[in-house]
């Protein structure tokens, strides 16, 4: 399995990309601290499905990991997984094949 | 080439809609618990439980690889039980639930992340008269189906930001395993309640899709069209 360092590195990439897509200037230069989704995040929930689908796409061509992000509390404001880079990066690993 | 999903096509409609695609000039991806019976370049076939959750993201996965987007999608397999409320075992109802509902989801859910880029998705949903019709022996099945109902009008507005249509057909009764062993006694006093009152056939539902997936068709989404003049 990838390290941290590279799952979070590939999320840091799709963010990065998404936000280009979708004119996002608060995310084009995002660190692990970036909020997302929810309390000062910059997403809306169609942004998130497109980031969540990226890099679901990209771990299945970079990492050859099969996996899907759909996760009960995605749309919680407070307690989304997807709430910023690192714990994105949190529910990412807790998913991935070992 | 345009590719299209078809779910349950080893046999029954979603084999003949398969076949016709192929022959319109798609590619085609279809699914079964089987091994696929249809042979043709542009085919491939997984085996797989509809509702098998890791099954059909590895699915979508090799499809992305192998085809890059999808064009469209008919959420074909299905299976049916006929009983009376009182004698139906949990086990059956569970099974209906998890292929007609849980695998109809699932195939949307994925299948519309190979669609978003497209900016033209299709989804078709299959659902069934015995909704409408409130038709006795059918509750499990007509239940799942006015579930899959529900879900296609709530993701029409769900994905329409993504220009994904997502709509359902219902067919009449059809000569197909699914309505093996329904007395001809009920089939009659079914086809009494259509407005056209003969069987339907596999061409009344292909000319239904067809028309689901014209480019035309992009203002229309959230729909469920009842075949027989049923509704």
């Amino acid at each position: 399995m990838p390290d941290r360092t590279a799952i979070q590195s590939l999320i840091l990439e799709s963010v990065q990309m998404l936000a280009e897509d979708f004119e996002l200037e608060a995310l084009k230069a995002p660190s692990p601290e970036t909020a997302l989704y929810g309390v000062d995040g910059s997403l809306d929930s169609m942004a998130l499905v497109n980031l969540i689908a990226d890099i679901e796409e990209a771990l299945a061509e970079k990492f050859d990991a099969s996996i899907a992000l759909a996760d009960e509390k995605a749309m919680s404001a407070k307690n989304s997984p997807y709430r910023n880079v690192a714990s994105l990066t949190d529910a990412v690993i807790e998913r991935m094949p070992s | 080439m345009k590719t299209i999903v078809i779910t349950g096509t080893r046999k029954g409609i979603g084999k003949e809609m398969a076949k016709h695609y192929l022959a319109e000039g798609w590619q085609v991806v279809g699914c079964s618990r089987g091994e696929g019976s249809i042979e043709h370049a542009h085919y491939q076939h997984f085996s797989l439980d509809v509702s098998d959750e890791d099954a059909v993201i590895a699915m979508a996965r090799k499809i992305k690889a192998s085809h890059g987007k999808v064009e469209a999608l008919l959420n074909n397999a299905g299976i049916a039980s006929m009983n009376h409320a009182l004698l139906t075992p949990a086990s059956t109802v569970n099974r209906i639930l998890q292929t007609n509902v849980v695998g109809t989801f699932l195939f949307c859910r994925e299948m519309s992340k190979l669609m978003r880029r497209t900016n033209n998705g299709r989804i078709v949903n299959f659902t069934t008269v015995a909704h409408p019709l409130n038709l006795e022996g059918e509750a499990i099945y007509a239940a799942s189906k006015a579930a899959v109902e529900s879900l296609t009008r709530i993701l029409a507005r769900e994905l329409a930001e993504l220009k994904i249509t997502v709509n359902a057909i219902g067919p009449t009764p059809i000569e197909t395993d699914l309505i093996r062993g329904v007395p001809q006694a009920k089939m009659d006093a079914l086809l009494a309640r259509q407005a056209l009152n003969r069987m339907g056939e596999v061409r009344d539902v292909i000319n239904a899709v067809d028309f689901y997936l014209r480019e035309e068709s992009d203002f229309i989404t959230g729909q469920v069209l009842y075949l027989g003049g049923i509704n």
